[in-house]
């Protein structure tokens, strides 16, 4: 297969194939759906499929400090994680998270759009400074605040702000009264992902026909609120659709600043950062990690797909 | 109302211009726009000054009692430090980190675009079924898999390699969703030119979709890229011995070491997201172009 | 390609094939390679990564000297320690010896090898207490390598500006850091999520972590008060919080970011190197009433993980390095970070330890110090962080939390003693 790759890539003189025969096997669109998905799909099943299994298995038997168990437990595991404060706590925790963070991030993306979209001189330039960050990595940005920025001792940025009006050091990510800790891990991921959704809506407000401006000019319509209302924000549907639903996948997996900010809390947990303590860290118990991993698969499946009935993603694509 | 909109309209371009009065803008006067956006972009600024004053800083000047704007003795020296430094190994864990993600994108590209063209473009009766399957993994949190997914690689004997880096990766649900929504849009007219001088779906997968879709590619791979460049807990896991770590563990490394030296710390930051600042400053262009075209605007 | 084992070829070949990435598979030649040879014995050891400049040199310096087998080294970053070495030892690519605490679910499960044998000629010249805390059902699973006795340290000059004595109780503790307390510099600094004073709270306040026979026996009023003190001192204004670094690392210290500060023994090196002589050690103060002043007796051992391809030849490595070569058990816990030698005959010798302040971190952790308790597991050790977590950072009720911590206790002390 590679070596068909390899001659079908070199730019051959386009006529040679056309003296072969058309029909027959190359023809069958059942075998080259397999041809062109068997690859992918195949890695889906040993990478990602077969751990989800491994994972269900696991779910059901006592495994700690093991990977390969050997004592049923039947639904021990789902019960113990269903009753456990800390698990069920950290849904509530990631919940909070969401409703905040999902619409944030949208309405600051979409809002840098317009304003980015609007400008005239030195648009590429403010274009790289949001998009900028999107370049960094989570380990980075999590170092960045936490060491420099948000650092709780005198010579953290913020503290030295704050020094300027003779307010007390604060520290940031250690006293969870009041949360601050929201504040540093909010900016951060703001700061890391808003340019990506940025430039999302740049695309879409380009695609947004011109006709349609010029046709409520003629109605009356007030450019600004009333524009943005009634045809920016329609037209943006589709593209608000796809980036929410991406952020909230996003934030059901958030981990990595998480981690990395947060070290030894009880509080400011999301899930996975509860599971990996859980499963991976210093208690070992892989089946109840699974058992909670699991749940909270199904509760992302069953939140995704009323986000997609409610908000009608997916069903434009059948059409096309 | 009608006292507002004559305002309004100064402010609106020339009919030469007609691109610019999109978005309905109008509340805000130009000035006004650029301030905001001043503003907004300095807040965006303030982590990578952060991040250059401290690489170029000494550590006395970093902790010193009074926030220095911008070290009156600029540290170059940091760099040969960091370089020169045998806990870490900084430049071999670059090299692996260009290695790794150069590969992970060549064949994320490949394997996942190959599977977006089959699910968008060639009837099969259960098509679907594979999509759903496909979209399935995208709301499987990493930590479900994380244990077992290790657990499989090492049996494989990949541990400290960079297939064990690399191939698990390449599975991606999410690129191989963009390609397909990026395929259904892609114009049927041009493949059926193909069809008809010949080509089979493959040929004409070839000869005709990958070349009318540079654009969306490049999108691709930058976004691809980063990933790779930037992905920290399986690298972590896989790396075990330094002589295989990328960039990213390198520098959680620094973190959480037992001692903090800052200017090596931030000096190491910096060196890890220059390239991809530069990735970003010119492919930039292609990457918005890319993103346009992609089945996310649904 | 060459470097890596043939068990696999046959699912290698097909995975690459299919997708056409032979560029792949070959690539792997130049990757990163454990390092593994076919001739002799090799082993791998696992390590966390000590702070102090040389100390992975060092043990890999030893690994090298070692004939009878090839040894390489895992060095893995402090704060993902536990996680990977747990991680690591359920896969083939686990180390055959690494070093940890004694903690008895990893006897229980059968992760480490049973080391009597080695220790028992050698048996008298370790501190009994060492010995004790590897102890399950009279076999020895682990040989200490450095015992690490944990205090405060002090700055003498700020301490006399300020006009204040050394504590000798929590509550005068709390005095000196306020009065310590200025404009820039905190009075104290005991860790930013204080984990590294749970135990001595524990001791100070009179109490143990569970009793002879396994029972919780951390769970009384004086630890009550001893968590009440230590909400109100973490809510005074007073503590160092936020700090970069955990407490383990003497920056904050050094930086003079606190006047005290909560370290163990191996920064006395770098301490010394920063300060001179303007510094002195005190242990952890009495709590209540009934309670004595106390130091925490961490450190590190040396286990042979048992289900490994190589115990053997693992356990005649640890003999080598970790019995007999006393010159280089001598030059670890000396000539990097400060440790106490576990073996008498070698803390006798270790000059560096007779004089000064190393002296005193010394006598505090013959006077007062506390070794770990076996049965004390790690999962049992989140849950008493938990109670710190919950009732000092976050003002829960101290009783509250320390039921919640019970249960979890309660949970695991069945799993391992039924």
């Amino acid at each position: 297969m590679s070596t068909t790759t390899r001659d079908l890539a070199r730019p051959a003189p386009a006529k040679a194939s056309s003296a072969k025969p058309r029909r027959g096997l190359r023809g069958s669109p059942t075998l080259n759906f397999w041809l062109f998905t068997g690859p992918f799909l195949i890695g889906l099943a040993i990478f990602v499929y077969a751990p989800i299994l491994w994972s269900l298995w696991l779910s059901f038997f006592e495994a700690r400090f093991t990977v390969t168990p050997d004592k049923f437990v039947g639904f021990d595991n789902y019960t113990y994680m269903l009753t456990n404060d800390d698990f069920v706590g950290s849904l509530g925790t990631f919940t909070v998270f969401a409703a905040f963070i999902v619409p944030t991030t949208w309405a600051l993306s979409l809002g840098l759009a317009l304003l980015v979209n609007r400008m005239r001189f030195m648009r590429a330039f403010f274009r790289s400074v949001f998009f900028l960050p999107t370049a960094c990595s989570y380990v980075a940005a999590a170092l960045i605040w936490k060491m420099s920025i948000f650092s709780g001792v005198r010579f953290g940025l913020m503290n030295t702000v704050l020094g300027w009006f003779g307010i007390d050091n604060i520290a940031w990510l250690i006293d969870p009264n009041p949360p601050w800790y929201w504040l540093v891990i909010v900016t951060a991921r703001l700061w890391l992902q808003s340019g990506f959704y940025m430039i999302l809506f740049i695309a879409a407000l380009q695609n947004i026909p011109d006709e349609l401006y010029e046709a409520a000019a003629l109605d009356g319509a007030k450019p600004g609120w009333q524009t943005f209302r009634h045809i920016t924000l329609p037209q943006l549907r589709a593209t608000s659709t796809a980036v929410i639903l991406l952020l909230l996948i996003a934030a059901y997996q958030a981990f990595d600043e998480f981690f990395n900010l947060l070290s030894k809390t009880t509080w400011g947990r999301p899930p996975l950062v509860e599971l990996y303590y859980k499963a991976l860290g210093e208690s070992q118990d892989y089946g109840a990690g699974s058992a909670g991993a699991l749940i909270l698969t199904v509760l992302i499946c069953a939140v995704t797909l009323l986000q997609g009935k409610i908000m009608g993603f997916g069903r434009g694509d059948e059409s096309k | 109302m009608t006292t507002t909109t004559p305002q309004v309209r100064k402010s609106a371009p020339k009919p030469g211009k007609p691109r610019r009065v999109r978005s309905g803008g109008g509340v805000m006067s130009s000035t006004g726009l650029y301030i905001a956006t001043g503003v907004a972009a300095v807040l965006f600024l303030i982590p990578f000054y952060v991040l250059l004053r401290n690489a170029l800083s000494t550590d006395a000047a970093i902790t010193g009692e009074n926030w220095q704007i911008f070290p009156t003795d600029i540290q170059w020296g940091n760099i040969g430090e960091l370089f020169s430094d045998e806990t870490v190994p900084f430049a071999r864990s670059l090299w692996n980190s260009a290695v790794v993600a150069t590969l992970h994108t060549v064949g994320v590209l490949l394997v996942c675009s190959l599977a977006g063209y089959g699910l968008a473009r060639i009837p099969y009766k259960h098509a679907n079924k594979v999509f759903y399957a496909v979209l399935g993994t995208l709301m499987v949190p990493t930590a479900v898999t994380f244990v077992p997914s290790f657990v499989l690689v090492s049996s494989l004997g990949w541990v400290d390699t960079y297939r064990g880096l690399i191939i698990p990766g390449l599975f991606s649900g999410f690129t191989c969703f963009l390609f397909r929504q990026y395929f259904l849009g892609f114009p049927k007219e041009l493949e059926e030119a193909a069809r008809m001088d010949g080509l089979g779906y493959w040929g004409a997968y070839w000869r005709v979709v990958v070349p009318n879709s540079l654009n969306f590619f490049a999108a691709m791979a930058t976004i691809t890229f980063i990933n790779g460049w930037n992905s920290f807990l399986w690298p972590l896991v896989i790396g075990q011995d330094p002589s295989s770590w990328t960039v990213q563990v390198a520098l959680s490394s620094y973190m959480t070491n037992q001692t903090v030296v800052f200017h090596m710390i931030f000096m190491a930051t910096a060196i890890s997201i220059l390239p991809l600042v530069f990735v970003f400053l010119f492919l930039q262009r292609w990457l918005v172009q890319g993103i346009a075209q992609t089945g996310i605007k649904g | 390609m060459s470097a890596s084992s043939n068990t696999n070829w046959d699912r290698r070949t097909v995975l690459r094939a299919a997708m056409g990435l032979a560029a792949a598979g070959g690539l792997a030649a130049c990757g990163g390679n454990t390092g593994r040879s076919s001739s002799g014995d090799s082993l791998v050891q696992m390590f966390h990564a000590y702070g102090e400049a040389g100390t992975e040199q060092a043990i890999k310096r030893y690994a090298k000297a070692y004939k009878d087998a090839n040894v390489t080294t895992q060095w893995i970053t402090s704060a993902d320690y536990e996680s990977k070495l747990f991680s690591s030892l359920l896969t083939d690519n686990a180390p055959d010896l690494f070093e940890f605490h004694p903690q008895i679910q990893m006897v229980k499960s059968g992760q480490v090898a049973d080391l009597t044998d080695l220790i028992d000629p050698v048996k008298d010249d370790f501190n009994p207490a060492d010995i004790k805390s590897h102890t399950v059902d009279g076999k020895i699973y682990g040989v200490r390598m450095i015992d690490d006795p944990q205090f405060f340290f002090y700055r003498k000059s700020m301490l006399e500006k300020a006009k204040v004595e050394v504590p000798t109780t929590f509550d005068e503790l709390m005095e000196a850091a306020a009065k310590l307390t200025t404009g820039k510099v905190k009075g104290l600094y005991m860790g930013n999520d204080l984990h590294s004073v749970n135990d001595t709270l524990i001791w100070s306040s009179g109490a143990e972590h569970l009793t002879a026979d396994n029972k919780i026996a951390y769970h009384t009023d004086g630890v009550v008060e001893g968590l009440k003190k230590m909400r109100k001192l973490f809510t005074s204004g007073d503590l160092l919080l936020g700090a970069p670094t955990e407490s383990w690392d003497p920056s904050s210290f050094i930086q003079g970011l606190c006047a005290i500060q909560f370290c163990g023994m191996w920064a006395m090196p770098a301490i010394q190197d920063a300060l001179g002589d303007d510094w002195g050690v005190f242990p952890f103060p009495k709590v209540t009433d009934s309670g004595k002043p106390s130091v925490y007796n961490g450190g590190w051992s040396m286990f042979v993980n048992a289900k490994g391809k190589n115990v053997d030849a693992a356990k005649e490595y640890v003999k080598w390095l970790w019995i007999d070569q006393k010159k280089y058990q001598e030059d670890w816990a000396t000539s990097y970070g400060f440790h106490i030698p576990p073996r008498a005959s070698l803390a006798e010798s270790a000059t560096k330890l007779k004089s000064g302040n190393a002296a005193e971190g010394v006598k505090l952790f013959n006077e007062f110090g506390h070794f770990d308790n076996i049965g004390w597991t790690q999962a049992m050790r989140t849950s008493f962080e938990d109670v710190f977590a919950n009732c000092v950072r976050k003002n829960m009720d101290p009783e509250a939390a320390l039921d919640k911590c019970d249960t979890a206790v309660e949970r695991e002390l069945k799993k391992l003693f039924g």
